[in-house]
């Protein structure tokens, strides 16, 4: 999008101070200097480096384990085994801290254990003087194994006869925690009262976070026995008790910080970064050294969360008129080797696709299947890009077998605020119409069908899809916030929250929210974030929540901090507190406005010689000189709101290598309000390119012996510079009645609809339609292919 | 293990340090003289994030032997500031190029390489000087518009 453009469509809105500007972030400067401080960065005095031993077998009891040569090796500080470390069950993710109370969190992992479960499972780690003695120590171990049977698809893993992963599956074969179930209405008789039902069954590829920097911690023991942990976390607190749990430590004599930075998540670390922090702790515990971890490209695509793969079925009737009358939707999602999110992600596949539509009768359920690969957790989305691409896709098909346009199928279906729907709150506001007006305009709709000329070997075409999403993560997971607000006795503000920044600029734009609601500049605020020593609790930056939830807390902590300013100042300028306002750092009488109240001093005071304004650096230095100090707080539950979105995608298809371009990529999102435009912007752009690599290019295999053949960046293909086509991020803003300011959630939706805008877009150009993602060159050539013997 | 005394110039101050032959110039840069503004994302060569300039050309400094820098002139992002931000700092910080930041002091010396050599690149150079910088979290789009911003900043100052 062209500079001018952007400008046209951010109207910076005057109501606002503050809020609402694309201000330079606080972060920019450390970033573009190298100066800036990561994880990996982290270096202190004596500090010991770990390497971890991982199973070569995908399934496997350890039947004998002497580590005593890799002890002798020069250099080596401790081994660290499931003999000599903690036996306390935890879950990597942090869903073992937020499962809601009516469910168990499923604890199917500790440190170490004698029995391995995927390739790249944790047998052993090495701290050691340096990365390289650590890694010759590795070599020195000796491990025994028993070898069992493996499964590594889901739909295998149910059977009877396949091995068990773990015991306790009381759901079904292999089904860690609960299926998840969502009905509406009667789906059955949805059916029989349909004129047209269809039904397709879809494939989805496992896809990897990717984020740029690799998991890592370094842990610092202190002799009192307090842990330090730098980490690579996207949730301190929760990550906290997590290692509260496993080392059996209170949560008071344990900190979790981001140094501040972290360099991406992507829902890859909610929770510990893998399993970077406890082995990082138990090995500064056993040497009483500072220890650090940091993944290498390998283990962090073979030893990390990766994106839910699997299988979708959608079944969807429809009324002659076009009208959606039932849904039923299934999904069998491979959830790895060990749970992680795995309890909470089909329930967001299932809410997520069955919200878009306003349809009376709709059923989802969802099976998450233990298998012998790589745990699968968070990945931007969240469940959700795994029922979209289906429904999106099986929406199209009705539009052509009823001979309607796809976008108006989709208009006079779509949800509206306040009307029924399948999720626990309600439906607080919806910009989609206007998205998809505004799409549909930018990505030129009324061209779709034009294009191509008989005998052409590249031909192109249009396509779209439209999506919701979450703006926090109850009611699948607890979740609330805690902010403080400080105003220091010259009038600047200190303000506090237990987010990390990700990378999403939280700690400019929560800053920006504080700003506005007290009336001070922005650049009288500071913040504290990311660290557990110094920020209350909050559950962290996920679920597109960190904005929307801790934004709402900072509100009220502002809001808290603002009132004892006004009241303390009450009494210096003789007027009730409800009468006066605080803008421009100054406390004045409302009525008379700033520009025409007394400040005290020069010609205001020969008139009426009543004070009416007093400087908030003057309120909060008398305040402090009488013994007081203005400290807000926010304590909130948020609720929750839906964020829309309508991508339209323009392709080329190059019929002889099945080689497909996206040329365009419109993609117009109902933020409800955007506290930061270039920040959403941001947020937007990078969602849709990610979306691609889903779409096309990005997918991690197995072979038969359960090892990744797609385990670095040379051999799993993400979109690279040269693979991006014009993007339109489009902003749409609903003013949310329950968000900050009118904001909503906008860290996932970017991902969301972006595959099945293009597989609707290649079905435009080419009449194959791809039900199994990516549209690699050779899945498309072999569809071509097969569609021309038909 | 045996040590060498490498002799090179980093940032335009001459630097003596012993190394062992297989050290990789990443990991002297990072570890040994502690500029760790040079980010290690694969050690493999994949992702750029260690690019530095050696002798004019952007190189990731992980597939680079620390002896090979022997009477180099090498750059790194921490030298890129001359006393002020360069126009590549600038607007990457005013045009929403930078998100998590770990792709970004290598993506700038891409850029810097790209521009020293080339004042007035195209849309398609300046994608092709960045194609081996994986960046996860922008889509590319707000870098590419810095880059050339930059360009035009850089020819208004000549």
């Amino acid at each position: 999008m062209s500079a001018v453009k952007r400008e046209e469509q951010v109207v910076e809105d005057s109501k606002y101070n503050v809020i609402g500007k694309s201000v330079r972030r606080r972060d920019a400067l450390a970033k573009v200097s190298g100066e800036a401080t990561f994880t990996t960065d982290v270096k202190l005095p004596g500090m010991l480096y770990a390497k971890v031993l991982r199973s070569p077998y995908p399934h496997a009891r350890i039947k004998r384990i002497d580590v005593s040569r890799a002890e002798r090796l020069p250099g080596v500080k401790a081994v660290a085994t499931h003999k000599n470390t903690s036996r306390e069950r935890f879950n990597t993710s942090a869903t073992m801290t937020f499962t809601v109370p009516h469910l168990q969190p499923v604890l199917d992992q500790y440190i170490f254990d004698d029995v391995v479960r995927y390739v790249g499972d944790e047998v052993a780690a090495v701290a050691a003087v340096s990365e390289e003695v650590a890694r010759q120590a590795l070599k020195l171990i000796e491990v025994e194994y028993e070898q069992l049977p493996a499964v590594y698809d889901p739909l295998e893993a149910m059977k009877e006869e396949a091995p068990d992963i773990h015991a306790g599956c009381h759901e079904g074969k292999n089904v860690p925690g609960e299926v998840v179930k969502i009905a509406l209405g009667d789906v059955e008789k949805g059916f029989a009262e349909s004129d047209l039902v269809i039904e397709e069954s879809f494939k989805l590829p496992v896809q990897k976070q990717a984020q740029m920097e690799t998991h890592a911690a370094v842990a610092q023991v202190t002799p009192e026995g307090t842990i330090t942990v730098w980490s690579t976390t996207q949730t301190p607190h929760p990550t906290r008790m997590i290692l509260s749990k496993v080392f059996n430590m209170p949560n008071s004599k344990i900190r979790v910080l981001n140094p501040p930075y972290v360099g991406g998540g992507f829902g890859v670390r909610i929770g510990c970064s893998a399993k970077a922090e406890p082995i990082a702790v138990a090995l500064a515990m056993m040497t009483k050294r500072p220890v650090k971890i940091v993944y290498s490209r390998e283990e962090d695509f073979t030893a990390s969360d990766t994106r839910h793969g699997g299988y979708a079925r959608v079944k969807l009737g429809v009324k002659k008129d076009g009208t959606f009358h039932a849904l039923d939707i299934k999904g069998v999602l491979n959830g790895g080797a060990y749970c992680s999110f795995s309890s909470e992600v089909p329930g967001v596949m299932g809410t997520m696709t069955l919200a878009i539509y306003r349809i009376p009768n709709e059923n989802f359920v969802g099976y998450p299947v233990y298998t012998n690969t790589t745990p699968c957790g968070a990945m931007r989305g969240f469940g959700n890009p795994q029922g979209n691409f289906p429904l999106e896709s099986v929406v199209d098909m009705a539009a052509e077998q009823l001979g309607m346009d796809p976008l108006q199928l989709r208009l006079k279906n779509i949800m509206k605020a306040g009307e029924p729907w399948c999720l626990p709150y309600p439906c607080s506001s919806t910009g989609l119409a206007e998205c998809i007006e505004k799409g549909a305009e930018s990505i030129g709709w009324e061209r779709r069908g034009k294009f191509n000329k008989p005998g052409a070997t590249k031909v192109r075409g249009i396509g779209m899809g439209v999506g919701t999403h979450v703006s926090n993560s109850w009611p699948f997971c607890v979740d609330y916030d805690n902010a403080y607000i400080t105003i220091e006795q010259d009038g600047s503000v200190q303000l506090a929250t237990g987010v990390p920044d990700i990378g999403t600029g939280t700690s400019t734009s929560l800053p920006q929210i504080a700003a506005e609601v007290l009336g001070v500049e922005l650049d009288k605020v500071n913040i504290t974030f990311g660290d557990t020593a110094n920020t209350p609790f909050d559950i962290g930056s996920h679920a597109s929540r960190t904005l929307y939830a801790a934004g709402t807390a900072v509100i009220a902590a502002a809001k808290d901090a603002r009132k004892q300013v006004l009241e303390y100042a009450s009494e210096l300028l003789d007027t009730p507190a409800e009468r006066l306002a605080l803008k421009n750092s100054t406390v004045f009488v409302a009525a008379l406005g700033l520009t025409d109240s007394c400040s005290g001093s020069g010609v205001c005071q020969a008139g009426s010689g009543k004070r009416t304004s007093v400087t908030l650096q003057e309120v909060a230095a008398h305040a402090h000189l009488h013994n007081k100090q203005f400290i807000g707080v926010g304590r909130i539950v948020p609720p929750n709101s839906p964020p829309w979105e309508a991508h339209f995608a323009e392709v080329e298809v190059d019929l002889s290598t099945g080689q497909v371009r996206v040329i365009k990529l419109a993609a117009a999102h109902d933020v409800g309000k955007a506290i930061h435009p270039m920040i959403v912007e941001g947020q937007i752009e990078g969602g849709v390119l990610q979306g691609i690599g889903y779409a096309l290019s990005e997918e991690i295999k197995y072979n038969d012996k359960g090892k990744q053949q797609n385990y670095s960046f040379h051999n799993y293909f993400l979109p690279t510079a040269e693979d991006v086509p014009e993007i339109d991020a489009i902003i749409v803003e609903s003013n949310d009645p329950q968000g900050p300011f009118g904001a909503k959630g906008i860290g996932e939706t970017g991902l969301v609809p972006t595959a099945p805008a293009i597989a609707n877009a290649v079905y435009d150009a080419t009449g194959v339609r791809f039900t199994e993602i990516p549209m690699t060159e050779e899945r498309v050539f072999f569809g071509l292919q097969n569609k021309r013997k038909c | 293990m045996s040590f060498t005394t490498l002799k090179f110039t980093l940032n335009g101050e001459p630097i003596e340090i012993a190394v062992s032959p297989s050290d990789m110039l990443v990991d002297v840069l990072r570890d040994k003289l502690e500029l760790t503004g040079t980010k290690k994302g694969c050690g493999k060569g994949e992702c750029g994030a260690c690019t530095v300039i050696m002798n004019g050309k952007a190189v990731a400094s992980c597939l680079v032997p620390a002896l090979k820098a022997a009477d180099a002139e090498i750059e790194t992002i921490e030298g890129v500031a001359n006393g002020a931000a360069h126009p590549l700092q600038e607007t990457f910080m005013d045009l929403g190029a930078v998100q998590c930041g770990f792709c970004t002091p290598g993506m700038i010396m891409s850029s810097k390489a790209l521009l020293d050599d080339n004042p007035q690149p195209t849309k398609s150079e300046i994608r092709e000087a960045i194609a081996g910088n994986i960046c996860r979290c922008t889509g590319y789009v707000k870098i590419e518009e810095a880059v050339e911003a930059a360009a035009e900043k850089l020819r208004e100052q000549r």
